[in-house]
């Protein structure tokens, strides 16, 4: 992108930024560039009012849950609407708790899928199989949540909790009563809703990855797998990171497949097999019923929660992605 | 095919060919005596002699709209069984009014009447005033439309059916104190010995619901430990112990976790625990027996209300030997001041019909027909539905 | 003696290169195989959901089911058409809303710098973790009420919102990776800024515009809640009538859901296949 900054430059200044300067400043005059630009800032000044309507609407709405509550509406435990209780912590640990199970599952499936796809499967094996995951990203999200209602619950409550719950070491994990409708369902079910834009956008990414990159690498003597985990990966981290961003921002946001299979129970999960509550499940459990007033606004202030923990989620992704960057990639280390 | 009841009329050949066979039966009765003006409603050619005119409501009279009519509702998710089949009905006898009903729960039905998104709302309880307060478009008129129980489903093998139970154990269930079948709490008051080893897994409604309000309600007033429990005595449509057990959506997620997970118990609207063949509990009744959830015996509880109103609706723990203790009226609620007279005339036909007429699919269904009672308050409160200048719709 | 110790080095060299190349490997293999368990690992669950999709809904499907209204269960004959046809519209309008912001959003970001351009990309990336039931509620208050009527448009509208930023984003990364030079390229022989947008960036970047894009409209046309907010009866989106339908205790009822499921999916397949159609032809013309 020629930055508007390079046509500060000083016009006797030489080379292709003036060039380019000066072919710009040409056109700017006429009618046509005009109604190019406008038409830009239309489209831009659209989506700038959305999002300015989307957040006064949520602040102005949440904000009689604010004042009622106060800050402590955040963190503080107890969401128990009947009795008038209205506080976010216990959703929020929820919420945290199922995206990082969720995360644990899809991002080593994802990343060794697309490994497998893009670097590693040979050609008549990869393009079905890729065609095949992108199909799960058509399937709608309510099929996914009826599917782990009527499918995986009975499966979960009497075979595989039961069976983790006797695990020697990890079995601590999943101790407990097995409902059926748990925080480790309601995780399984997301990372099916994810994985297929993990996988695909993570494969698209390692196909960025220059081709040179490789081959430097396997001339240095590289095994290919080497190859893959030293010069490709660490090049597309980008990319990698903008695919978990995503689906950690998926995953948080969804409501209704998670209230299905979830088991809305606003406790502090005791285990990976008790039911739990989200921000997502309490919203859509409450909203309808909510009172006018106090209870309609606390509501609206789940979200605003929820939408607050998307910003940090994604500043830190961000962050991480700035200090990835400076550590230089090496393929030095292949011959270890 | 659907469940829900958004009726398109005569669109199918199979229909058209009956309609034809009925209309040629009709044709034969209203010969004898009643004007017989060949059209393709057979009810119009019976009745149209009778009242002539479209403000009369009345068993016998037209109740077709001159034209064509959509209404819209929404609200409780446990009368929609019976909604559907008699919307449906209804639009078989009158071809131009549609109706689309939205069972998204007794508090979208609130809310949206309030906000005067749809035509009618349905709400398992009546408004309080300060709901009807918060109401942007002037007096709410609240119709009792049909009469039905909360059953107390459960799936356990080695179970019996009908189990008695009473207050004081369901409260234990429910709050977590009784973690097993075999636990003697309960086989002293079911009075059966070889209850199963098998861990109780209560279910309850996660979103606000009438049946959680009424079983709510029948446990305060049966149950102290439930009580104190709750540290409330004011039942709530929202579960007061939801971090006991699992919370599923609408009947519909209750009646799938019931049939899918062993040793689970629940309740739901009983219509819905007829649908899946569940095995229900019989509970105690104010009079000392235990009374397992039919039609006849939530007929008996209805019947013990001699004077329903929105202020004065609960039908919970009625006296009489037979009555089922957890029962309840379905509220309908329209705006008095109609801002469209075509709209209201609909609205007030198919409320007449359905409070009249459509109560014989009442049974069937697993809901109880209206008492007598409550049928005439229904009549009189549709016919307060005025025009927006004020003036009543209905002559009679 | 040097000649001795230079042998040996070499003997050790080569020792210990062999057992590096050996361990590395295995290591290389072990890992390979991990990828394919992984690639199993994520193909298996869609294999399950769609056979048990297809097992459930497969009997339901027939010419009346997609072209018959719906009736209740007791009654026979009854189809999915109003619901078909609900999805088609709100998806169409939803698309007419969301496509030319999103491409001179996508534009107005790739073109220029500075921190308004940042501020708007931050904005996009936290919005495409807005939950889908915030934008319903959105949508609920801002055309749903003050109209006092529930319809296609407010849902085709929370669509639409749901959409952008996803569709920014991709469009703006698509971009920025096919068509910056050509951009700069374009700009350098004097074309006019509209000019270059339209016959270099978009057709430049097309086959990866369609894809980002897709990736936005499957999620929006699997989206249930913002329609719950916006439309009047399940009856008006397949989505809904999914979530309605689907844990009814009648057969028959759940049947219609599954069925329900299967066109849904025939229809986004349809929406992608259709559009990489038609962004092949409109890069075939422009040779």
């Amino acid at each position: 992108m020629i930055p508007d900054a390079a046509l500060r430059l000083p016009p006797r200044a030489g080379g292709q930024a003036s060039r380019v300067r000066r072919a710009v400043l040409r056109n700017r005059g006429r009618a046509g560039e005009r109604a190019y630009t406008a038409l830009r800032w239309v489209g831009a000044g659209l989506f700038g009012a959305v999002v300015v309507a989307l957040l006064l609407s949520i602040a102005g709405d949440s904000g009689q849950a604010l004042l009622h509550s106060g800050i402590g509406f955040l963190w503080s435990g107890t969401w128990n609407p009947a009795a008038g209780q209205y506080g976010a912590g216990i959703l929020v640990v929820g919420t945290l708790l199922t995206t990082a199970v969720a995360m644990v599952i899809v991002v080593p499936i994802g990343l060794g899928t697309a490994a497998f796809l893009s670097e590693l499967a040979p050609r008549w094996l990869a393009a079905p199989l890729s065609t095949l995951i992108g199909l799960l990203a058509a399937v709608a999200s309510i099929v996914v949540g009826l599917w782990g209602l009527i499918v995986l619950t009975p499966i979960f409550a009497n075979q595989v909790e039961p069976f983790l719950a006797s695990m020697p070491v990890l079995g601590w994990l999943f101790r407990g009563e097995a409902y059926g409708p748990s925080v480790l369902l309601a995780s399984v079910v997301l990372a099916v809703m994810t994985l297929p834009t993990m996988v695909a956008l993570s494969r698209t990414a390692l196909a960025g990855v220059p081709v040179a990159d490789r081959e430097a690498a396997l001339a240095l003597g590289a095994t290919r797998w080497q190859a893959v985990r030293r010069a490709v990966i660490p090049a597309a981290r980008s990319g990698i990171q903008a695919a978990v961003t995503l689906a950690i921002g998926r995953a948080m946001g969804e409501s209704i497949a998670v209230a299905m299979v979830i088991g809305n129970r606003p406790a502090i999960p005791a285990s990976l097999t008790a039911p739990g509550a989200t921000l997502g499940s309490a919203i859509v459990n409450q909203f309808a019923e909510a009172t006018p007033g106090i209870g309609t606004s606390s509501v609206i202030a789940l979200g605003a929660v929820l939408l607050l923990l998307t910003v940090a989620v994604n500043a830190g992704g961000q962050a991480l992605l700035r200090r990835g960057r400076a550590i230089p990639v090496s393929t030095a280390g292949a011959l270890r | 095919m659907i469940t829900l009841s958004s009726v398109r009329g005569w669109n199918d050949r199979g229909r058209r060919l009956s309609a034809l066979v009925g209309l040629a039966l009709l044709g034969v009765v209203a010969a004898c005596g009643t004007s017989s003006t060949p059209t393709a409603k057979p009810s119009a050619a019976a009745d149209a002699s009778s009242c002539t005119s479209t403000t009369v409501l009345s068993a016998t009279c037209d109740i077709t709209t001159p034209s064509a009519v959509t209404l819209t509702g929404a609200g409780a998710n446990s009368i929609e069984p019976f909604f559907e089949t008699v919307f449906y009905e209804y639009s078989q006898k009158d071809p131009k009014t549609t109706v689309t009903y939205s069972p998204a729960g007794s508090s979208v039905g609130v809310t949206d009447i309030q906000q005067a998104t749809v035509d009618f709302g349905d709400s398992e309880i009546p408004m309080t005033s300060a709901q009807l307060a918060a109401a942007t478009g002037g007096t709410i008129l609240q119709i009792p439309v049909d009469l039905g129980g909360v059953a107390i489903s459960y799936n356990a093998a080695g179970v019996p059916a009908n189990l008695k139970l009473n207050g004081p154990t369901l409260a234990g269930i429910f709050d977590g104190t009784i973690t097993n079948w075999d636990s003697p709490q309960i086989a002293t008051v079911s009075g059966v010995s070889d209850l199963p080893n098998l861990p109780i897994k209560p279910v309850h409604r996660a979103d606000a619901s009438g049946p959680g309000y009424d079983l709510d309600q029948y446990l305060i007033d049966t149950s102290p430990a439930w009580v104190s429990a709750i540290a409330t005595s004011t039942s709530s449509r929202t579960w007061p112990l939801a971090t006991v057990g699992v919370g599923e959506q609408l009947n519909t997620g209750v009646a799938t976790y019931i049939s899918q997970t062993s040793g689970s118990i629940g309740f739901v609207e009983y219509g819905y625990a007829l649908q899946n063949g569940f095995v229900n509990a019989a509970l105690l009744n104010a009079a000392g027996s235990y009374v397992a959830p039919t039609e006849q015996s939530i007929a008996l509880a209805g019947a013990q209300a001699t004077s329903v109103s929105a202020t004065d609706f609960n039908v919970v723990n009625e006296p009489g030997s037979g009555t089922y203790p957890i029962a309840n009226f379905s509220w309908t609620l329209v705006y008095q001041k109609q801002a469209d007279t075509t709209t209201g005339i609909a609205l007030g036909k198919l409320l007449d019909w359905v409070v009249t007429s459509g109560q014989q699919d009442a049974e069937a269904l697993g809901y109880a027909p209206l008492p007598a009672n409550v049928a005439s308050l229904a009549q009189t409160t549709i016919r307060e539905l005025e025009s927006s200048a004020g003036t009543p719709l209905f002559t009679s | 003696m040097s000649a001795v110790l230079a042998a040996r080095r070499r003997e050790l060299v080569r020792a210990t290169a062999q057992r590096s190349l050996a361990r590395r490997r295995l290591t290389g293999r072990t890992a390979q195989a991990m990828c394919a368990v992984a690639a199993v690992a994520a193909v298996a669950p869609l294999v399950t959901l769609l056979y048990y999709t297809v097992s459930r809904g497969a009997g339901a499907l027939s010419w009346s089911f997609l072209v018959n209204a719906p009736t209740p269960p007791t009654i026979p004959g009854g189809g999915i058409s109003t619901a078909i046809v609900g999805s088609a519209e709100i998806v169409g309008l939803a698309l007419v809303l969301a496509i030319p912001t999103s491409l001179l959003a996508a534009l107005f970001l790739f073109e220029r710098s500075g921190r308004l351009a940042a501020g708007l990309r931050f904005s996009a990336d936290v919005l495409t973790g807005v939950p889908s039931i915030i934008i319903g509620i959105f949508a609920y208050a801002l055309l749903v009420l003050p109209l006092h009527q529930f319809g296609n448009l407010a849902a085709a509208f929370a669509l639409a919102v749901l959409m952008l930023p996803i569709m920014i984003r991709a469009d703006e990364e698509a971009m920025r990776t096919i068509a910056l030079d050509l951009w700069e390229a374009g700009i350098a022989l004097g074309a006019r800024r509209g000019r270059v947008a339209r016959s270099v960036v978009l057709r430049g970047a097309l086959p990866d515009l369609v894809t980002g894009n897709l990736l936005a409209i499957a999620r929006a046309v699997g989206e249930t809640a913002p329609l719950l907010f916006t439309l009047a009866t399940p009856l008006a989106a397949m989505t809904l009538l999914i979530y309605t339908d689907g844990t009814q205790a009648f057969r028959v009822a759940q049947e219609t859901a599954w069925g329900t499921a299967l066109v849904l999916l025939g229809f986004v397949l349809l929406l992608s296949v259709a559009a990489k159609i038609a962004a092949w032809r409109i890069s075939q013309r422009a040779r």
